[in-house]
């Protein structure tokens, strides 16, 4: 029960993931990161087959470093994520595919403008607003289908983040061990503060 | 001419010479010169640039200097085009390092992988020497410590206080051996690279760049107007010197500035 | 003759890469990879499943290949360093195979592996990684990292993965520039560092005492303490579990083992000083 979560608005994207690295009926973890920086301006959240996600998201972030060095400029996010989709796709159809689900979040160095991908292990690929993974997506979406709109602010942004985690605190069956939430702007990638210890009632 | 044992590379000479191996090693006094200076904790790489032809569009030639990883740079002299394939493939070497062991490669390893590539380059059939000798500068993960290393066609690598490849690269380390001073500060290791770059370049700094490498930081190209200040700094304290010389000791010669022989590619 | 000839008079052009398909200018860079030996597969499509069905003894109890299984085994780290402790029964089936097993693996003198799953798996990979972890001493001329040597092994058996490895490792050691550094590696892949990890059939039994009782600031006596403490939960509760504890501390000048002494009398000893394990009688009616 992985939480992947990314809300984008006027000049930023958010991205949360779940902070629990299980096994079997054991949590090994319970402070795991599950997102990797691909460049300054770009981050990628991922959920999945244990050991595929990592090597897989790792993979990929040491192309882009590699692609930057040699063509001496970085990638765009809607470049990285039309790569990525094709980096799956390929393993898709090879032996051994990669079983990943991804979020990746970006913004656009030169123009400024952010944007979000949802990406599943089959290698399908869409720019959205807002998007979720695994079973986040039955309660989140529908409040951000009625929540968000495309220029919120990213303190608006965090507001509907909160909202959204609430909701899966109260009513998924497994504790998910809190959020690493990361907002992407124009200046970087930067932690934003989330307090996992909050008790949400339900009603 | 050496008797049909440079035709084929991987051929020793009877007398132990392998002619291939040795002849890259004249195209690399014929690139432009290159020099590495280790501070007390900055490493400045300085390259001759040659000068760029009235329609050239100088903003986007590549340059001598380049990087291999955020920590790590590399300066060559030789052919240009080699270069390139050398450092791509550093460059893979250096991300397929953090992607295996999360740790960026140190400079130890990724001059002596360099290396590595150029040995194998004297050794197979069908291919031939890399016609370029590199400097590799940089600061290992959490150190403090500037290194400099070289490396060479043959394979060979060494590390060095203060170096100098290329054209006239003998009459720069010349100058180097002379000049460089233990613990130097950041400001003195630039000025002492550029001085001795200065030794070969005539037309100053427009043909004279620098990179300069702090612990931790990203790699800095100094700009045009900031080497050029330090030429006229140069200048005019040789100017100054010169005067001095001439006032100590009248009558001693016109020619005051030791001016070297233009090249030294017979030593 | 001609065909080696034409190999070696082969204009480069005609090439992209010459070393492209050379193994052996791998070999020239990474002179040990030819000593990681590359291993016969059964000549079956799916050579994991192959496996599984002739080694699997839960859903077939008359499996013609029976692993040894089963076992706790802990590490957590603490101001003093690191704590390593295992039990030392080896299980095939529900057959006890031998109660002296050795399951922490002495890497070099400030880095040890845990071993559980396949006894065989773990003791010929953590021997592997020994062999890597020295290597890279001698070529980089200093200590490798438990970062880096962790990371070996996790590449390593994800290259197998889907393969039938079976694998649940901690790697554990204290360097100069890591300080105490614990890891996590599994067959599947997975890599975490941590604080504290217990791994096995009777990890559930081990992380309940450990858990409760765990803090950073522990003093290095109560801290062995709690790791002997632990694996004889895990080794009273677990039937897959038992025989020795296999204690060790690491620090920063290296390991110090603290014994591999039965669980029996120590078992005993508890209950009858502590009182604990009240629910085991210890007169006879």
């Amino acid at each position: 029960m992985e939480v992947l979560l990314g809300i984008s608005g006027k000049d930023f994207v958010l991205i949360a993931a779940s902070k629990a690295a299980m096994r079997g009926a054991t949590i090994l973890k319970a402070s795991d990161d599950k997102t990797r920086e691909l460049n300054k301006n770009t981050l990628m959240a991922y959920s999945g087959e244990a050991g595929d996600t990592v090597q897989f998201a790792e993979y990929i972030q040491r192309n882009a470093q590699l692609y930057s060095m040699r063509n001496e400029t970085e990638l765009s996010p809607p470049a990285l994520a039309n790569f990525v989709r094709g980096e799956l796709a390929s393993s898709l159809r090879s032996r051994k595919p990669y079983q990943v689900n991804l979020l990746l979040g970006g913004v656009d160095k030169d123009t400024g403008k952010p944007s979000l991908f949802w990406l599943d292990y089959l290698a399908a690929l869409a720019e959205v607003p807002y998007a979720a993974h695994g079973y986040a997506q039955y309660y989140c979406l529908s409040i951000l289908d009625k929540h968000h709109q495309r220029d919120i602010s990213l303190e608006r942004g965090i507001e509907l983040l909160n909202l959204c985690a609430d909701e899966l605190k109260r009513r998924l069956p497994i504790d998910f061990k809190g959020l690493t939430v990361k907002a992407i702007t124009a200046d970087g990638v930067k932690d934003i503060p989330y307090d996992d210890d909050k008790i949400v009632k339900s009603a | 001419m050496a008797s049909g044992y440079d035709r084929a590379l991987s051929v020793f000479s009877p007398d132990g010479h392998v002619f291939q191996v040795e002849y890259a090693g004249e195209a690399v006094k014929r690139g432009t010169c290159a020099v590495g200076v280790k501070g007390k904790d900055a490493v400045v790489l300085g390259c001759e640039k040659r000068s760029a032809m009235k329609l050239q569009d100088t903003r986007i030639t590549p340059s001598k200097i380049q990087l291999l990883d955020n920590h790590v740079a590399l300066a060559f002299a030789g052919l240009n085009a080699d270069a390139r394939i050398l450092v791509d493939k550093a460059r893979l070497e250096a991300q397929s390092h953090r992607l295996s062991v999360e740790d960026p490669v140190t400079i130890d390893y990724i001059t002596k992988y360099v290396a590595g590539v150029q040995q194998r380059y004297t050794q197979a059939g069908g291919v031939r020497p890399f016609g370029i000798s590199t400097l590799v500068v940089g600061f290992d993960k959490n150190s403090k410590i500037p290194r400099l290393y070289q490396t060479e066609p043959s394979g060979i690598y060494s590390a060095w206080k203060a170096n100098a490849i290329g054209r006239s690269s003998k009459t720069v380390r010349e100058f180097l051996e002379r000049n460089y001073k233990d613990d130097m500060e950041t400001e003195a290791t630039i000025r002492l690279a550029i001085k001795s770059l200065l030794e070969v370049v005539q037309t100053g700094a427009k043909n004279i760049e620098i990179a300069l490498m702090l612990p931790g930081e990203e790699i800095e190209m100094l700009p045009t107007d900031e080497i050029e200040e330090y030429v006229k700094e140069i200048e005019q304290e040789k100017q100054e010197e010169a005067a001095k010389k001439k006032t100590g000791r009248a009558g001693a010669g016109s020619a005051a500035l030791p001016t070297r022989g233009q090249d030294d590619a017979a030593a | 003759m001609d065909a080696l000839v034409a190999k070696y008079s082969r204009p480069a052009a005609e090439e992209s890469d010459p070393f492209e398909n050379e193994l052996e200018s791998h070999d020239l860079m990474n002179p040990a990879d030819h000593l990681s030996l590359k291993f016969a597969m059964p000549p079956v499509a799916q050579p994991s499943s192959w496996l599984r069905a002739a080694t699997d003894d839960r859903s077939n109890p008359e499996c013609p290949i029976k692993i040894a299984h089963g076992t706790t085994t802990l590490a957590f780290r603490f101001q003093g360093g690191i704590i390593v402790a295992t039990d030392s029964r080896a299980t095939a089936g529900d057959w006890i195979a031998s109660q002296t097993v050795k399951k922490v693996i002495e890497i070099n003198s400030v880095l040890l592996g845990t071993m559980a799953g396949g006894a065989a798996d773990c003791q010929y990979w953590l021997a592997w990684l020994g062999m890597q972890c020295r290597l890279h001493e001698l070529r980089h001329k200093r200590r490798i990292s438990v970062a880096a040597a962790s990371k070996i092994l996790a590449n390593l058996v994800y290259s197998y993965k889907g393969m039938g490895l079976s694998m649940g490792t901690m790697c554990a050691g204290v360097t100069a520039e890591e300080g105490p550094a614990l890891y996590y590696v599994d067959s599947d892949g997975t890599r975490l560092a941590g604080n504290l990890f217990c791994v096995g059939s009777g990890q559930t039994f081990a992380y309940g005492v450990l858990d409760a009782e765990y803090k950073y600031e522990l003093s290095n006596e109560a801290a062995l303490e709690l790791g002997r403490r632990s694996i004889l939960a895990a080794a009273h509760r677990d039937a897959y579990s038992g025989g020795y504890i296999n204690l060790y501390h690491i620090e920063e000048k290296g390991w110090t083992r603290h014994g591999f002494s039965d669980t029996n009398p120590i078992f005993w000893k508890t209950k009858l000083e502590k009182g604990e394990f009240s629910n085991v009688t210890s007169e006879l009616e």
